[in-house]
Order: C-alpha cells, then sequence, then structure tokens
C-alpha cells in the first residue's frame, strides 16, 4: 500500500510522526502530525476555508449532523471563485433570472450542485439567515435546486453565489427545458392515490360492519344502508383512481401485448359488475372493500415505479451539465464577451482561462498547457498541449490561458457523444422487468379460462352458484401474494443495503448480481484513490517543501500532490517563492533567493543538469514502482527524486479475492497507461489478460456491451451479468451499458446518476458484501414466490370444487399476502458481519 | 341505532374534506419535493448540541 510507506520515507526524514487522518471538511486522507487535534486537519486551503467560514457563523453541528445522517461527505473545495461575476447578469442566467417579489426583495431559483444530504440543505439554509442581504433560502434535495430570497440594495446574486462556492457548492442556472410535465405527472398520481386511499379505508370499515352483522345480525334498513354506501365508495375507487388501470388494458388490448393492467381490469370489472347486482339485488358479497384497497396498494406500486423511470431520465440532463454552458469567446478586433455555447460558430475562436473546463471540442491556436482529460479518458497524470493540439469539451485547462478554434460543441462533441450513448444505452434496457409482467400475461389467460371453465361447470347448478364460484376462483387467484413477493423481497433488500450506505435505484439490479459473471473495475478513483500522492524517494525532506512552494502556484495534479505532502495541514510554513516560469514539464521558480527547476527527468536534462547514478537508481526505482519521477533541483544541484503515484485504495485487493471466490471474474478497464494498469492489476490481484489500459470511452462501452473483437469470446456467452464499477463522467456511458453499473464515492456526479448503484461509504468492500446480499435475496424472492404460488394453486383447485365461497376466498386472499410478508421481513439479507467492519482500523482513516 | 343514517354520511363528508385537503395541497405543490421534508424536521432550529 502507498499511503503507509510514504508515511515511513517521510517518518526517517522529518523529526515529527505523520500520519493520514481525514480532512475535516471533506475526509479526504490528509498527512498531518500526530499531535495535531483532529479539528485542525485540513487537506487544502479551501476546505480549511469553508470550515472556517462555517464555525464563524456557529454552524458547527453541521459535521455532527452530516455524520449522522451518514451519506458521506463533502466536495472538496476548489480554490477558484472568480467566475461568478456573470451571475448578476440576466443574459446568463436565463430562466433563473431573479424575480422582483412585491417587499423588493428579488427571488431566484437555481441549480445546486455538490448537494450530498440533509445536512446540505441545513448548511445552507442557515447560512442565508446569518448573511446579510441574503434573506431566505430553500434547497429541493429531489430536484437539486436552491432558492434565493435577496435584497438587491445590499448583496448580489454573485456575492452569494461566491459564497456558496467556499462552502463548496456551485450554483448554476437551471435549464430552460425544465420539465413541469413530470410534476402534474406526479400529482395526478398523487391525487389518484388519495382518492383512492380514501374510498379504501372508508369501504374497510363498512365492511367490518357489515361482517360484524352477518356474525351477530343487523337490522335489514341499517344492511341495505351501509352495502349501499360500501358500494358507492367502491364504484367511485374504481371508476375515478381505478381508471388508469382500464386506459391501460385498452391499450394493452390494442396492441395485443399481455400487460398487468389486463388482469387487473378484468378484476376490478368483474368485481364491480358482480358487487353491483348483488347490492341491488340484496344478496351475496360485495367486493368493493377489497377492489378499493387493490387500486390504493396497485397505485402506489405505480407511483413508486414511475419515480424511478423518472431518476433515470435525468442522468442524462445532469451529464448535459459536465461541459460549461457558456465560453468567452475571442472576437477579430481581440475583444472578448461571454456568450452562450449554444451561438457559437464551427471556427470561432474561444479563450479558456486556467481552471476552467473546455466548453468546446477544438483546436489550440495559441498558447500552451496542460491538460486534465481524467473526465474523458481516465488518465491519472496530466499531458500538456501546444498549438495545433486538439482538445476535447469537458476537459480542464490547469495551467495557463488557452485560445481555441471550435471545432464540434453540443452533441457533437466527443463528450456529447458519449451522453448520447449513455441516452442509447439507457433505454436499451427494460426498466422493471417484474414478476407480474412477464409471466403476469400467461396467468391472466389461464386463471379467466379457469374462471369461465368452472362458470360453465357449475351452471347446471344454477347461475348464481356459478357466478358465485367463477367469482371466489378469480378473488383468490388474485395474484397479489405473487406479484407481492418480488417487488417486497426487492424493496426489503434496497431498504437494508441504504443502511450499509449503498444506494440501489433499481431493483433489477439485485436480480442480476446474483447470477454472476464479469465486474470491470475502472482504475483511477475507484480500485485507486484518484488523488496522486507525492512519495519522496530520494535526497532531503527539505527539498520537497522548496517544491512544494513553488508549485502552490500551479494548479496541476502532481503541483497538488507535492503541496500536500510537503505541508499536509500547516500551509503557512511555505516559504515565500516566486513563479518563474511554466514549462510542459516542468517549472522554474525562485525560492529565497535560489534558483529551483522541478520537472520530469527528461525536463531537468533539458535544462542542462547531469543525472548522476544515485539518482538515475531512484528514477528506476520510481518507474518499477508505476510512480511517475518528479525531480527537484536547487541552486544548480538536483537535491530529491520524488514519486508521484495514484495509491491503491484499502480493501482492493481483498474485495477482488472474495469476488474471483464467488465464482466473478474480475477485471480492470481504464483510461490510463498500459504499464500503470498492468502494474496496479498486479498488485489487487487481477489476471494480466483481464486488465486492459489505454481505453478511450468508446472502447469500455463496446468491451461492455462485449462487442469488442479482443475480449468477444469472454464478454459473448449471455445469461451472465456485465457489471461495470466506475466513478468518472468517463465511465458513464459503460456504467449505463453494463448490466449494472456501480458508482463509488468520490466521482462526479454524474455518473452517480448513470449507475443504478452508488456506494456512499467509498470501501469496496461494500461490493462484494452487495453481490452477497444479492444472492441471498435471490433466495428469499424464490421461497416467497413458491409460498405464494402453493397457495394460489391449492386456493384455486379448491374454488373449482366449490369448496370456497367468495367470503373465504376474501379472507384467504390477505393471508397469502401476510405470509409472504413474513418470509420477507424475517429473511437475514444482510451479513450479519460484513468485510467492512473486520477492516483494521489503521486502513480505515478513522 | 338510526343515529347510523346521521353519523354514516357526517363520517364520511368530514373524511372526504380531508381527502379535498389533501388533494389541494398535491395541487399547491407541497408534495413535489418528498426527499428533504422528511429529514428537514429532524434538524433543530436553533444552535443544537456541538457535534462530538
Amino acid at each position: 500500500m502507498t499511503p503507509p510507506d510514504s508515511n515511513t520515507a517521510t517518518a526517517t526524514t522529518a523529526t515529527r510522526e505523520r500520519i493520514q487522518r481525514p480532512c475535516i471538511h471533506c475526509g479526504e486522507p490528509s498527512d498531518s502530525y500526530s499531535e495535531q487535534p483532529a479539528e485542525e486537519i485540513f487537506c487544502c486551503n479551501g476546505c480549511r476555508g469553508a470550515y472556517e467560514l462555517i464555525h464563524g457563523w456557529g454552524l458547527e453541528s453541521f459535521y455532527g449532523l452530516r455524520d449522522q445522517l451518514g451519506q458521506g461527505t463533502m466536495t472538496r473545495v476548489k480554490d477558484e471563485s472568480t467566475r461568478y461575476d456573470r451571475f448578476d447578469s440576466d443574459e446568463f442566467l436565463g430562466p433563473s433570472t431573479p424575480v422582483p417579489q412585491a417587499d423588493g426583495l428579488m427571488c431566484s431559483e437555481l441549480a445546486l450542485h455538490g448537494l450530498h444530504c440533509a445536512a446540505c440543505a441545513w448548511l445552507i439554509e442557515n447560512a442565508a439567515l446569518r448573511t446579510p442581504g441574503w434573506n431566505a433560502a430553500r434547497v429541493k434535495m429531489s430536484d437539486h435546486t436552491l432558492r434565493i430570497v435577496f435584497d438587491p440594495t445590499t448583496t448580489t446574486l454573485s456575492r452569494i453565489a461566491r459564497l456558496l462556492d467556499r462552502l463548496g457548492y456551485e450554483l448554476a442556472p437551471i435549464s430552460p427545458e425544465r420539465d413541469s410535465h413530470f410534476q402534474n405527472e406526479s400529482r395526478r398520481h398523487l391525487i389518484r392515490i388519495a382518492i383512492a386511499g380514501f374510498c379504501a379505508a372508508n369501504a374497510m370499515w363498512i365492511a367490518v360492519a357489515l361482517y360484524a352483522g352477518e356474525a351477530y345480525g343487523v337490522a335489514a334498513d341499517h344492511r341495505f344502508f351501509m352495502r349501499m354506501i360500501g358500494t358507492g365508495l367502491g364504484i367511485v375507487a374504481v371508476v375515478f383512481p381505478g381508471r388508469t388501470f382500464f386506459t391501460g388494458a385498452i391499450a394493452s388490448l390494442k396492441t395485443r401485448v399481455p400487460h398487468m393492467d389486463l388482469p387487473v381490469a378484468l378484476g376490478l370489472a368483474v368485481g364491480t359488475l358482480v358487487g353491483t347486482v348483488n347490492a341491488i339485488t340484496g344478496e351475496g358479497h360485495l367486493y368493493f372493500d377489497s377492489l378499493a384497497v387493490l387500486v390504493f396498494l396497485l397505485l402506489i406500486g405505480r407511483w413508486i415505479q414511475f419515480h424511478q423511470q423518472h431518476r433515470s431520465a435525468k442522468a442524462v440532463d445532469l451529464l448535459l451539465r459536465i461541459t460549461p454552458r457558456h465560453a468567452t469567446r475571442v472576437n477579430a478586433d481581440e475583444t472578448t464577451d461571454t456568450v452562450l455555447v449554444d451561438v457559437l460558430q464551427i471556427g470561432d475562436t474561444v479563450r479558456v482561462a486556467a481552471g476552467e473546463n473546455i466548453p468546446v471540442d477544438g483546436s489550440v491556436v495559441s498558447g500552451q498547457s496542460s491538460i486534465d482529460r481524467s473526465l474523458l479518458t481516465g488518465e491519472s497524470v496530466a499531458v500538456s498541449v501546444d498549438e495545433g493540439d486538439e482538445v476535447a469539451a469537458g476537459t480542464l485547462n490547469l495551467q495557463r490561458p488557452i485560445d481555441v478554434r471550435v471545432l464540434a460543441m453540443g452533441r457533437d462533441s466527443r463528450i456529447g457523444k458519449v451522453m448520447q450513448s449513455v441516452e442509447d444505452a439507457a433505454s436499451e434496457k427494460i426498466p422493471i422487468v417484474q414478476f407480474a409482467d412477464s409471466v403476469g400475461g400467461v396467468f391472466v389467460v389461464i386463471v379467466s379460462l379457469l374462471a369461465i371453465g368452472s362458470f360453465v361447470w357449475w351452471l347446471p347448478a344454477g347461475w348464481s352458484l356459478a357466478a358465485s364460484h367463477a367469482t371466489a376462483l378469480l378473488i383468490v387467484a388474485c395474484p397479489c401474494a405473487l406479484a407481492l413477493a418480488t417487488p417486497l423481497a426487492i424493496a426489503v433488500s434496497l431498504g437494508r443495503a441504504a443502511k450499509h450506505k449503498v444506494l440501489i435505484r433499481d431493483g433489477t439490479t439485485l436480480q442480476q448480481l446474483a447470477r454472476g459473471g464479469q465486474i470491470w473495475f475502472d482504475k483511477t478513483g475507484t480500485l485507486t484513490s484518484g488523488r496522486p500522492s507525492a512519495e519522496l524517494v530520494w535526497g532531503s525532506a527539505d527539498a520537497i517543501t522548496v517544491a512544494a512552494a513553488i508549485e502552490q502556484h500551479c494548479n496541476h495534479p502532481v503541483a497538488e500532490a507535492l503541496v500536500r505532502t510537503a505541508c499536509g495541514n500547516q500551509t503557512e510554513s511555505l516559504p515565500d517563492a516566486a513563479l518563474d516560469c511554466v514549462h510542459r514539464q516542468g517549472v522554474v521558480g525562485h525560492v529565497e533567493g535560489l534558483e529551483v527547476f522541478v520537472g520530469s527527468p527528461a525536463f531537468i536534462r533539458e535544462q542542462g543538469f547531469g543525472l548522476g547514478g544515485e539518482v538515475q537508481t531512484a528514477i528506476a526505482q520510481c518507474t518499477a514502482g508505476a510512480a511517475s519521477p518528479c525531480v527537484i533541483a536547487v541552486g544548480g544541484i538536483v537535491v530529491a527524486v520524488i514519486g508521484i503515484s495514484d495509491p491503491i485504495k484499502p480493501n482492493a485487493s481483498k474485495t477482488i479475492a472474495r469476488l474471483k471466490s464467488r465464482g466473478w471474474r474480475v477485471g480492470i478497464l481504464s483510461g490510463d497507461h498500459s504499464e500503470i494498469v498492468q502494474h496496479v492489476a498486479a498488485r489487487v490481484g487481477v489476471d494480466a489478460n483481464q486488465a486492459f489500459g489505454g481505453l478511450s470511452p468508446e472502447d469500455k462501452l463496446a468491451i461492455v456491451r462485449g462487442q469488442s473483437v479482443d475480449v468477444a469470446d469472454r464478454t459473448s456467452i449471455r445469461h451472465e451479468t456485465t457489471v461495470m464499477i466506475g466513478d468518472g463522467a468517463n465511465d458513464a456511458a459503460a456504467l449505463a451499458a453494463a448490466d449494472v453499473g456501480i458508482a463509488v464515492r468520490g466521482g462526479v456526479e454524474v455518473s452517480l446518476q448513470a449507475a443504478p448503484v452508488f456506494i456512499a461509504s467509498d470501501d469496496l468492500a461494500s461490493v462484494d458484501d452487495l453481490v452477497g446480499a444479492s444472492r441471498r435475496t435471490q433466495w428469499l424472492i424464490r421461497t416467497a414466490l413458491a409460498v405464494s404460488l402453493s397457495y394460489n394453486l391449492i386456493a384455486v383447485a379448491l374454488a373449482m370444487l366449490g369448496k370456497i365461497s367468495p367470503l373465504i376466498a376474501a379472507i384467504l386472499m390477505p393471508i397469502s399476502s401476510v405470509s409472504v410478508l413474513t418470509v420477507t421481513l424475517a429473511w437475514p439479507t444482510y451479513p450479519l458481519h460484513p468485510l467492512s467492519t473486520i477492516t483494521p482500523p489503521s486502513e480505515s482513516n478513522k | 341505532m338510526s343515529v347510523l343514517f346521521v353519523a354514516l354520511p357526517i363520517a364520511l363528508i368530514l373524511g372526504g374534506g380531508g381527502m379535498l385537503a389533501c388533494i389541494l395541497c398535491i395541487r399547491g405543490g407541497q408534495y413535489d419535493d418528498l426527499d428533504t421534508p422528511s429529514v428537514r424536521m429532524l434538524i433543530d432550529d436553533e444552535k443544537p448540541k456541538r457535534p462530538h
């Protein structure tokens, strides 16, 4: 493991013992001295600033609340807040333009990024109360939007946006095409549920009174009155909220595709008909209590399903937010304006400042810089670009401003095409394969035929008796328990998984994970921490401090790693330094009068330094350990060699070994260089021929889909589940295309939306726990189905023989559901001792 | 027991009133965000105890 290595390396040179502890704000493991109090550990200045801000407001209980709610940690605070001035221009805001209110205040609704749990909402809403001029804030967690009410005479929206940025939240204008359709549809669903619930509850207690009357006697006029009211309520439930099932059934008949609505509508129609006839004649059983409850429960199921589908539809919308929606266009006369990306033309030139995302695909026309492409390709090391090089939208410009000529944008850009494939991949999948949908068609045909059969069989014995037996059969054969078994087991398992910090969006995931097959891991940010760490290989530790003093002015992952290693948490100890010149592979600067060079061995050689034997050995050592060597020269002498590497997460090899022992094939798909991937594969125990490096997002997608020629022999076998575990936007397409996509924490918000599973604990052991839980859930579903099916078979047989009256059928029906419910709740889905809890404390950063 | 003829309709009217109120709330948008309020009520308004 790299972190302990780096500790020992530093400990030999530093006088005090250094240990890795979580940053109090964002939870990233950060270097600290052992005697430092836990609340003084920060990974960077941004987090320190956010912490001090929160502390100054007296809102420290945010941290306690956050840990209590247990849903992950904060986003790391970025050190850039220059781009918020445009929040004062209406053109930029579009639909988020502040609307004046009656009392002179302004109100605006904006999209909010970086929201994790209720503690975030609490923090933002309380921050508003403590900021002069910002009167109110209201966070909507479901939409990730924030409503801001502010006083335009004392503050501006840009100031509020900047403040939120310091806390680690990013504001953006809401997109023009907000779906009011979804909102209306959701409201309609809820209204139907409300009406059905009212009818069901009242029909129920009237039914209780009637049953009591059957047993103990009731006055004829009271009985008639209650039967009439019950019938009325039942008809209301079937006609108003239940109408949706009839429309569905009619559509199903037209398209000749058996659908769950068909048996429901049939049952409702027969029940209503027989019930009405019985109510008028004053004889026989009324089914309206059962009918109203049936409508009510089915509508709730529909509503949950509707919400799940909406969540997956939102995935693409969130992806669109990766690329900036605005760009700085350079006009012919060298002036610049901020314009929407949509109005750009191919051939226009845009200027991208350091630290900004590149908004378009294009070629660099002037300037040199290095680009962090990890979002698109997963490369852990930044690449340098020069005039003429091509850059892609969504990547991050790290060092210096560059001018880019637009070649493609929006949906035509590379990231746009990746998003398109996410959309395709998401729509390819069957939304929710429920038992009722696949077998329901056959089931309804069989039950209808049986009902007609027994009606005809009993007809000689009298019309009324035949109808009674046929109705009893229809009721007792109601696939309630059968239809309940799968969703209930899945719902219970999802709830238990959520308690283990594994959030599952889609229930089918559990069924697929129980099957076994191929698991693909992404490397950067999944198997490794995704944040490079610097490790002293040779030389003096002081050199790191000197190099970090210069590098702190750079915006580069390597620079960040150096700064983190050098100061851990006391940034003030860095000596004053001037950054003179940034080259493609290194930097030159001055510290206390001495000229300092920091860069790759090639860069140092270019600057005219000779690299001695010891240095060469150290460099070779770095390369052998899959770390990128970085050489520091101070005052003309090479003083240190640093290895920059991406540490492997704790539990990675243990999890992979466990998954293998469960019969899964484990592989790595990475955009990073093949040698690094092979090295990581060897460390975590993945076979070399299952570890692929240098893949583009498109390659990953092809492999996951099993279309790639190279790996076709491995993945073309069907009836197996392909699992993709990743975290970046570069994996979004593969995550969505895989049978099961698992997003791990620390990744881009977007991929969490593309994947049906989100592991919030940042612990790879959760993957293994999840697979185990899926298998147990599968057994639970089979048991529950067997229970309800055998129950139905016996009951149908008895009903056909005329042994069950409709009244007894109505009593027996819920018993099968109760037995299924009992089995489900008593089932041990999740292990009592998950792997994650037996992790040695030294590895879990606590 | 003829009170039943009065009590039952009254009960239904009261229940119906509740249902109408619920529908008005849904139409008014109170049920649009079902994620935040469920946790917001757990959060104290004024300075709660310090985190431990």
